[in-house]
Protein backbone atom coordinates (compact mmCIF):
# COMPACT_ATOMS: atom_id res chain seq x y z
CA UNK A 1 0.00 0.00 0.00
CA UNK A 2 1.65 3.28 -0.87
CA UNK A 3 0.45 5.16 2.25
CA UNK A 4 3.85 7.14 1.86
CA UNK A 5 3.57 8.79 -1.44
CA UNK A 6 0.28 10.66 -2.72
CA UNK A 7 -0.01 9.29 -6.38
CA UNK A 8 -0.25 11.49 -8.74
CA UNK A 9 -4.33 11.04 -9.67
CA UNK A 10 -4.90 11.83 -6.22
CA UNK A 11 -2.39 15.06 -5.95
CA UNK A 12 -4.31 16.28 -8.87
CA UNK A 13 -7.56 15.33 -7.80
CA UNK A 14 -7.36 17.36 -4.85
CA UNK A 15 -5.80 20.40 -6.93
CA UNK A 16 -8.99 20.56 -9.03
CA UNK A 17 -11.21 19.72 -5.71
CA UNK A 18 -9.08 22.89 -4.03
CA UNK A 19 -10.09 24.69 -6.96
CA UNK A 20 -13.50 24.27 -7.35
CA UNK A 21 -13.81 25.53 -3.34
CA UNK A 22 -11.62 28.58 -4.52
CA UNK A 23 -13.87 29.10 -7.53
CA UNK A 24 -17.37 28.65 -6.30
CA UNK A 25 -17.12 30.61 -3.25
CA UNK A 26 -15.26 33.60 -5.17
CA UNK A 27 -17.93 33.53 -6.79
CA UNK A 28 -20.73 33.99 -3.94
CA UNK A 29 -18.42 36.35 -2.35
CA UNK A 30 -18.19 38.64 -5.52
CA UNK A 31 -22.28 38.33 -5.47
CA UNK A 32 -22.45 39.20 -1.72
CA UNK A 33 -19.92 42.19 -2.60
CA UNK A 34 -21.84 43.24 -5.63
CA UNK A 35 -25.08 43.28 -3.73
CA UNK A 36 -23.88 45.14 -0.75
CA UNK A 37 -22.67 48.21 -3.36
CA UNK A 38 -26.08 47.71 -4.98
CA UNK A 39 -27.00 48.48 -0.96
CA UNK A 40 -24.89 51.34 -0.68
CA UNK A 41 -25.96 52.75 -4.01
CA UNK A 42 -29.34 52.64 -3.93
CA UNK A 43 -32.15 53.62 -1.09
CA UNK A 44 -33.09 50.26 0.30
CA UNK B 1 -11.09 -0.41 16.38
CA UNK B 2 -12.36 -1.97 13.50
CA UNK B 3 -14.57 -4.75 13.16
CA UNK B 4 -12.38 -6.17 10.75
CA UNK B 5 -9.52 -6.62 13.45
CA UNK B 6 -12.19 -8.83 15.31
CA UNK B 7 -12.89 -11.57 12.89
CA UNK B 8 -12.99 -15.19 14.38
CA UNK B 9 -14.08 -18.49 13.41
CA UNK B 10 -17.29 -19.88 11.94
CA UNK B 11 -20.67 -19.75 13.90
CA UNK B 12 -22.75 -16.80 15.66
CA UNK B 13 -18.79 -14.92 17.02
CA UNK B 14 -18.42 -12.06 18.91
CA UNK B 15 -18.21 -10.16 15.76
CA UNK B 16 -21.77 -11.14 14.85
CA UNK B 17 -22.71 -10.02 18.07
CA UNK B 18 -20.80 -6.98 17.85
CA UNK B 19 -22.03 -6.44 14.14
CA UNK B 20 -25.35 -6.60 15.36
CA UNK B 21 -25.21 -4.72 18.32
CA UNK B 22 -24.04 -2.18 16.39
CA UNK B 23 -26.53 -2.14 13.15
CA UNK B 24 -29.16 -1.85 16.24
CA UNK B 25 -27.73 1.24 17.69
CA UNK B 26 -27.17 2.86 14.49
CA UNK B 27 -30.51 2.60 13.63
CA UNK B 28 -32.11 3.56 17.30
CA UNK B 29 -30.19 6.74 16.50
CA UNK B 30 -30.51 7.10 12.94
CA UNK B 31 -34.66 6.80 13.85
CA UNK B 32 -34.45 9.50 16.14
CA UNK B 33 -32.11 11.90 14.03
CA UNK B 34 -34.24 11.15 10.67
CA UNK B 35 -37.71 11.79 12.43
CA UNK B 36 -35.80 15.29 13.96
CA UNK B 37 -34.14 16.33 10.86
CA UNK B 38 -37.93 15.69 9.13
CA UNK B 39 -39.52 18.46 11.18
CA UNK B 40 -36.86 20.56 11.90
CA UNK B 41 -37.10 20.65 7.72
CA UNK B 42 -40.80 21.85 7.93
CA UNK B 43 -39.49 25.11 9.87
CA UNK B 44 -43.02 25.38 11.47
CA UNK B 45 -42.59 22.29 13.35
CA UNK B 46 -39.36 23.12 13.68
CA UNK B 47 -39.30 22.86 18.23
CA UNK B 48 -40.79 19.77 17.66
CA UNK B 49 -37.51 18.22 15.65
CA UNK B 50 -34.98 19.90 17.95
CA UNK B 51 -35.17 17.24 21.18
CA UNK B 52 -35.67 14.44 18.65
CA UNK B 53 -32.62 15.08 16.70
CA UNK B 54 -30.52 15.58 19.63
CA UNK B 55 -31.68 12.23 21.04
CA UNK B 56 -30.53 10.47 18.42
CA UNK B 57 -27.07 12.57 17.96
CA UNK B 58 -26.58 11.16 21.60
CA UNK B 59 -27.33 7.34 20.28
CA UNK B 60 -24.94 7.95 18.18
CA UNK B 61 -22.37 9.23 20.40
CA UNK B 62 -22.81 6.76 23.25
CA UNK B 63 -22.51 3.82 20.40
CA UNK B 64 -19.31 5.05 19.82
CA UNK B 65 -17.95 5.30 22.88
CA UNK B 66 -19.08 1.66 23.71
CA UNK B 67 -17.03 1.02 20.95
CA UNK B 68 -19.85 -0.06 18.08
CA UNK B 69 -18.89 0.26 14.92
CA UNK B 70 -21.23 3.49 13.49
CA UNK B 71 -21.24 4.86 10.42
CA UNK B 72 -18.15 7.20 9.71
CA UNK B 73 -19.24 10.65 11.44
CA UNK B 74 -18.17 12.83 8.65
CA UNK B 75 -20.86 10.70 6.56
CA UNK B 76 -23.21 11.05 9.01
CA UNK B 77 -22.90 14.58 9.13
CA UNK B 78 -23.38 14.91 5.35
CA UNK B 79 -26.47 12.81 5.17
CA UNK B 80 -28.00 14.62 7.79
CA UNK B 81 -27.17 18.30 6.64
CA UNK B 82 -28.23 16.94 3.13
CA UNK B 83 -31.33 15.73 4.84
CA UNK B 84 -31.88 19.12 6.79
CA UNK B 85 -31.24 21.17 4.00
CA UNK B 86 -33.41 19.66 1.43
CA UNK B 87 -36.30 19.36 3.89
CA UNK B 88 -36.15 22.91 4.18
CA UNK B 89 -35.98 24.19 1.11
CA UNK B 90 -38.62 21.44 -0.25
CA UNK B 91 -40.96 21.97 2.52
CA UNK B 92 -40.67 25.94 2.37
CA UNK B 93 -41.19 26.18 -1.14
CA UNK B 94 -44.42 23.19 -0.80
CA UNK B 95 -45.91 25.85 1.20
CA UNK B 96 -45.00 28.43 -1.38
CA UNK B 97 -46.60 26.04 -4.18
CA UNK B 98 -48.98 24.50 -2.71
CA UNK B 99 -50.33 25.64 0.41
CA UNK B 100 -49.87 29.69 -0.20
CA UNK B 101 -53.13 30.15 0.96
CA UNK B 102 -53.63 28.97 4.41
CA UNK B 103 -53.11 31.40 7.28
CA UNK B 104 -49.77 29.79 8.58
CA UNK B 105 -48.17 29.41 5.10
CA UNK B 106 -49.01 33.38 4.34
CA UNK B 107 -47.75 34.47 7.84
CA UNK B 108 -44.61 32.16 8.02
CA UNK B 109 -43.40 33.53 4.40
CA UNK B 110 -44.63 36.68 4.26
CA UNK B 111 -42.97 37.29 7.50
CA UNK B 112 -39.82 36.06 6.49
CA UNK B 113 -39.75 37.63 3.16
CA UNK B 114 -40.52 40.79 4.63
CA UNK B 115 -37.65 40.19 6.82
CA UNK B 116 -34.86 38.69 5.09
CA UNK B 117 -36.22 38.61 0.92
CA UNK B 118 -38.85 40.87 -0.58
CA UNK B 119 -39.54 38.13 -3.31
CA UNK B 120 -41.56 36.30 -0.50
CA UNK B 121 -43.73 39.64 0.12
CA UNK B 122 -43.87 41.81 -2.74
CA UNK B 123 -46.95 41.35 -4.21
CA UNK B 124 -47.18 37.93 -2.27
CA UNK B 125 -50.02 35.62 -3.69
CA UNK B 126 -50.83 37.93 -6.80
CA UNK B 127 -49.96 35.41 -9.40
CA UNK B 128 -52.80 33.25 -10.31
CA UNK B 129 -50.33 29.66 -9.60
CA UNK B 130 -50.17 32.03 -5.88
CA UNK B 131 -46.85 32.07 -3.84
CA UNK B 132 -43.96 34.07 -4.63
CA UNK B 133 -43.86 36.70 -7.16
CA UNK B 134 -40.35 37.75 -7.37
CA UNK B 135 -39.18 37.58 -11.15
CA UNK B 136 -37.58 34.06 -11.30
CA UNK B 137 -38.64 32.87 -8.12
CA UNK B 138 -41.38 30.57 -9.11
CA UNK B 139 -39.58 28.94 -12.11
CA UNK B 140 -37.03 28.05 -9.97
CA UNK B 141 -39.60 26.65 -7.31
CA UNK B 142 -41.16 24.57 -10.31
CA UNK B 143 -37.50 23.35 -11.07
CA UNK B 144 -35.89 22.43 -8.10
CA UNK B 145 -38.27 21.27 -6.07
CA UNK B 146 -39.86 18.04 -7.92
CA UNK B 147 -36.26 17.47 -9.37
CA UNK B 148 -33.43 18.39 -7.30
CA UNK B 149 -34.40 18.46 -3.60
CA UNK B 150 -36.60 15.23 -3.79
CA UNK B 151 -33.87 13.48 -5.43
CA UNK B 152 -31.24 14.61 -2.89
CA UNK B 153 -33.69 13.71 0.06
CA UNK B 154 -33.25 10.10 -1.41
CA UNK B 155 -29.98 10.39 -2.01
CA UNK B 156 -28.81 11.31 1.43
CA UNK B 157 -30.87 8.39 2.53
CA UNK B 158 -29.48 5.60 0.42
CA UNK B 159 -26.04 7.26 1.49
CA UNK B 160 -26.51 7.14 5.00
CA UNK B 161 -27.50 3.48 4.67
CA UNK B 162 -23.98 3.45 3.27
CA UNK B 163 -25.07 2.62 -0.26
CA UNK B 164 -23.26 2.91 -3.63
CA UNK B 165 -26.55 4.58 -5.33
CA UNK B 166 -26.90 6.51 -2.82
CA UNK B 167 -23.12 7.99 -2.26
CA UNK B 168 -23.47 8.44 -6.65
CA UNK B 169 -26.66 9.85 -6.54
CA UNK B 170 -25.72 12.13 -3.98
CA UNK B 171 -22.67 13.12 -6.28
CA UNK B 172 -25.15 13.95 -8.70
CA UNK B 173 -27.57 16.01 -6.95
CA UNK B 174 -24.84 18.32 -5.28
CA UNK B 175 -23.69 19.33 -8.29
CA UNK B 176 -27.16 19.89 -9.41
CA UNK B 177 -26.92 22.33 -6.28
CA UNK B 178 -23.79 23.56 -7.96
CA UNK B 179 -26.10 25.19 -10.56
CA UNK B 180 -29.12 26.20 -8.76
CA UNK B 181 -26.91 27.83 -6.26
CA UNK B 182 -25.54 29.94 -9.45
CA UNK B 183 -28.46 30.40 -11.06
CA UNK B 184 -30.68 31.33 -7.72
CA UNK B 185 -27.45 34.11 -6.62
CA UNK B 186 -27.34 35.74 -10.27
CA UNK B 187 -31.11 36.16 -10.35
CA UNK B 188 -31.50 37.50 -6.70
CA UNK B 189 -28.42 39.80 -7.95
CA UNK B 190 -30.36 41.33 -10.90
CA UNK B 191 -33.70 41.98 -9.55
CA UNK B 192 -32.14 42.58 -5.70
CA UNK B 193 -34.14 45.79 -6.06
CA UNK B 194 -37.43 43.54 -5.68
CA UNK B 195 -35.37 41.28 -3.46
CA UNK B 196 -33.90 43.76 -1.04
CA UNK B 197 -35.56 46.85 -1.27
CA UNK B 198 -37.24 48.30 2.89
CA UNK B 199 -37.29 44.30 3.81
CA UNK B 200 -35.58 44.37 7.41
CA UNK B 201 -32.25 42.87 7.00
CA UNK B 202 -31.48 43.39 3.47
CA UNK B 203 -28.31 41.93 1.76
CA UNK B 204 -26.39 40.85 4.93
CA UNK B 205 -29.62 39.23 6.49
CA UNK B 206 -30.29 37.00 3.53
CA UNK B 207 -26.87 35.90 3.34
CA UNK B 208 -25.75 35.48 6.91
CA UNK B 209 -29.30 33.33 7.02
CA UNK B 210 -28.62 31.28 3.93
CA UNK B 211 -24.69 30.56 3.72
CA UNK B 212 -25.29 28.17 5.72
CA UNK B 213 -27.44 26.01 2.94
CA UNK B 214 -23.86 25.46 1.48
CA UNK B 215 -23.79 21.37 1.72
CA UNK B 216 -23.16 20.63 -1.47
CA UNK B 217 -19.52 22.62 -1.92
CA UNK B 218 -18.75 20.98 1.09
CA UNK B 219 -20.18 17.50 0.26
CA UNK B 220 -18.33 17.37 -3.24
CA UNK B 221 -14.71 17.45 -2.12
CA UNK B 222 -15.66 14.63 0.18
CA UNK B 223 -18.04 12.24 -2.12
CA UNK B 224 -15.39 13.06 -4.83
CA UNK B 225 -12.28 11.64 -2.78
CA UNK B 226 -13.88 9.40 -0.33
CA UNK B 227 -12.80 5.48 -0.81
CA UNK B 228 -16.07 4.01 -2.51
CA UNK B 229 -15.46 0.80 -1.07
CA UNK B 230 -16.98 1.32 2.04
CA UNK B 231 -20.33 1.95 -0.01
CA UNK B 232 -21.66 -1.26 -0.23
CA UNK B 233 -24.43 -3.26 -2.75
CA UNK C 1 -7.27 -4.74 1.15
CA UNK C 2 -7.90 -2.37 3.95
CA UNK C 3 -10.16 0.96 2.88
CA UNK C 4 -7.95 3.04 5.09
CA UNK C 5 -4.51 2.26 5.32
CA UNK C 6 -3.86 3.46 9.01
CA UNK C 7 -5.90 2.75 12.07
CA UNK C 8 -6.23 6.40 12.95
CA UNK C 9 -8.12 7.66 9.83
CA UNK C 10 -11.78 7.56 9.53
CA UNK C 11 -13.15 4.86 7.52
CA UNK C 12 -12.77 5.63 4.03
CA UNK C 13 -9.79 8.60 4.12
CA UNK C 14 -7.13 7.95 2.45
CA UNK C 15 -3.87 9.57 3.71
CA UNK C 16 -4.06 11.77 0.81
CA UNK C 17 -7.21 13.78 2.02
CA UNK C 18 -6.87 12.98 5.89
CA UNK C 19 -6.41 16.69 6.21
CA UNK C 20 -9.17 17.92 3.30
CA UNK C 21 -11.87 15.40 5.20
CA UNK C 22 -10.71 16.89 8.70
CA UNK C 23 -11.74 20.65 7.79
CA UNK C 24 -14.38 19.22 5.88
CA UNK C 25 -16.29 17.65 8.79
CA UNK C 26 -15.37 21.13 11.06
CA UNK C 27 -17.44 22.78 8.19
CA UNK C 28 -20.03 20.35 7.95
CA UNK C 29 -20.32 20.74 12.27
CA UNK C 30 -20.78 24.51 11.82
CA UNK C 31 -23.34 24.45 8.82
CA UNK C 32 -25.67 21.38 10.54
CA UNK C 33 -25.51 23.36 13.87
CA UNK C 34 -26.75 26.36 12.31
CA UNK C 35 -29.35 24.71 9.97
CA UNK C 36 -30.96 22.68 13.20
CA UNK C 37 -31.09 26.35 14.61
CA UNK C 38 -32.35 27.98 12.13
CA UNK C 39 -35.00 24.98 11.25
CA UNK C 40 -36.03 25.47 14.72
CA UNK C 41 -36.02 28.99 16.01
CA UNK C 42 -36.81 30.40 12.65
CA UNK C 43 -40.53 30.61 12.58
CA UNK C 44 -40.81 31.46 16.47
CA UNK C 45 -38.75 34.29 15.72
CA UNK C 46 -40.57 35.48 11.88
CA UNK C 47 -43.88 35.48 14.15
CA UNK C 48 -42.20 37.55 17.09
CA UNK C 49 -41.00 39.67 15.21
CA UNK C 50 -43.87 40.68 13.80
CA UNK C 51 -46.26 40.97 16.76
CA UNK C 52 -47.37 37.70 17.34
CA UNK C 53 -48.95 36.49 20.37
CA UNK C 54 -50.03 39.76 20.93
CA UNK C 55 -51.39 40.21 17.34
CA UNK C 56 -53.23 36.63 16.39
CA UNK C 57 -51.78 35.51 13.01
CA UNK C 58 -55.20 36.38 10.81
CA UNK C 59 -54.14 40.21 12.54
CA UNK C 60 -50.61 39.69 11.33
CA UNK C 61 -51.23 38.66 8.20
CA UNK C 62 -53.41 41.71 7.46
CA UNK C 63 -51.15 44.45 8.69
CA UNK C 64 -48.75 42.64 7.17
CA UNK C 65 -50.91 43.04 3.53
CA UNK C 66 -51.59 46.60 4.25
CA UNK C 67 -48.35 47.61 4.26
CA UNK C 68 -47.54 45.64 1.19
CA UNK C 69 -50.41 46.76 -0.50
CA UNK C 70 -50.13 50.57 1.23
CA UNK C 71 -54.13 50.07 1.51
CA UNK C 72 -55.74 50.44 5.28
CA UNK C 73 -58.83 48.40 4.08
CA UNK C 74 -57.76 45.19 3.09
CA UNK C 75 -57.78 41.99 5.52
CA UNK C 76 -56.33 39.00 5.05
CA UNK C 77 -59.27 36.11 4.46
CA UNK C 78 -59.04 33.11 7.13
CA UNK C 79 -60.02 30.70 5.83
CA UNK C 80 -59.53 31.39 2.47
CA UNK C 81 -62.20 30.06 -0.12
CA UNK C 82 -60.40 26.74 -1.41
CA UNK C 83 -61.36 28.01 -5.51
CA UNK C 84 -61.32 31.63 -4.98
CA UNK C 85 -58.70 34.22 -7.01
CA UNK C 86 -55.80 34.19 -5.88
CA UNK C 87 -55.39 36.61 -3.03
CA UNK C 88 -53.44 39.84 -4.63
CA UNK C 89 -55.69 39.75 -7.59
CA UNK C 90 -58.36 41.48 -5.33
CA UNK C 91 -55.72 44.20 -3.54
CA UNK C 92 -53.29 45.21 -6.21
CA UNK C 93 -54.25 48.26 -7.57
CA UNK C 94 -53.12 49.69 -4.48
CA UNK C 95 -49.88 48.11 -4.05
CA UNK C 96 -46.76 51.10 -4.84
CA UNK C 97 -43.71 49.85 -7.05
CA UNK C 98 -41.83 51.74 -9.58
CA UNK C 99 -42.14 49.84 -12.53
CA UNK C 100 -39.94 48.80 -15.26
CA UNK C 101 -37.58 46.13 -16.08
CA UNK C 102 -36.54 45.99 -13.18
CA UNK C 103 -39.47 46.80 -10.66
CA UNK C 104 -39.17 48.72 -7.04
CA UNK C 105 -41.16 48.59 -4.41
CA UNK C 106 -41.75 51.41 -2.39
CA UNK C 107 -43.43 50.02 0.85
CA UNK C 108 -42.38 50.75 4.26
CA UNK C 109 -39.93 49.06 6.38
CA UNK C 110 -41.13 47.13 9.16
CA UNK C 111 -39.22 47.35 12.63
CA UNK C 112 -39.49 45.30 15.81
CA UNK C 113 -42.79 44.66 16.29
CA UNK C 114 -43.77 47.92 14.39
CA UNK C 115 -46.88 46.07 13.66
CA UNK C 116 -48.48 46.18 17.04
CA UNK C 117 -48.11 49.93 17.04
CA UNK C 118 -49.19 50.35 14.18
CA UNK C 119 -52.03 47.82 14.72
CA UNK C 120 -53.25 49.91 17.69
CA UNK C 121 -52.54 53.36 16.65
CA UNK C 122 -55.13 52.60 13.44
CA UNK C 123 -57.72 51.06 16.48
CA UNK C 124 -57.31 54.30 17.99
CA UNK C 125 -58.06 56.17 14.85
CA UNK C 126 -61.12 54.48 14.19
CA UNK C 127 -62.28 54.62 17.99
CA UNK C 128 -61.63 58.50 17.82
CA UNK C 129 -63.18 58.96 14.29
CA UNK C 130 -66.21 57.11 15.38
CA UNK C 131 -66.70 58.93 18.34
Amino acid sequence: MNNQTISEHDRRRKRALIAFQIVFYGYLLTMFLTQMYMYSQRDW
Amino acid sequence: MSAASMRLGGGHTALDDHDDKSRQAQRRADTWMISGALFLGTAILGFIGLPLYLRGLSIQSQAERQGLSVRPVIVTLIGYLVIIDAALNSFGWALDMIAHHTLVARVFLTTWGAMFDGGYFWHYNELWIGGATAPGEKSWEIALLPVVFCMRLAAAIGFLQMKRWGQQWLVVTCWFGVVAWTGYVANMTIFADVRYAHVAFPVWGWWLYDIFYITPFLAIPYLHSVNREIFSE
Amino acid sequence: MSPSSTPSLPLGTSPAFAGMHKWLKRGLIVCLTALVIEGAFTVPFCFIYYGWPTLSLQDVCSELMRVRYSDDNVVCQYPYPLFGPAEGELAKKTAQDRWGVLPRPLYKRIGFRELVTIHNERLARQAASKT
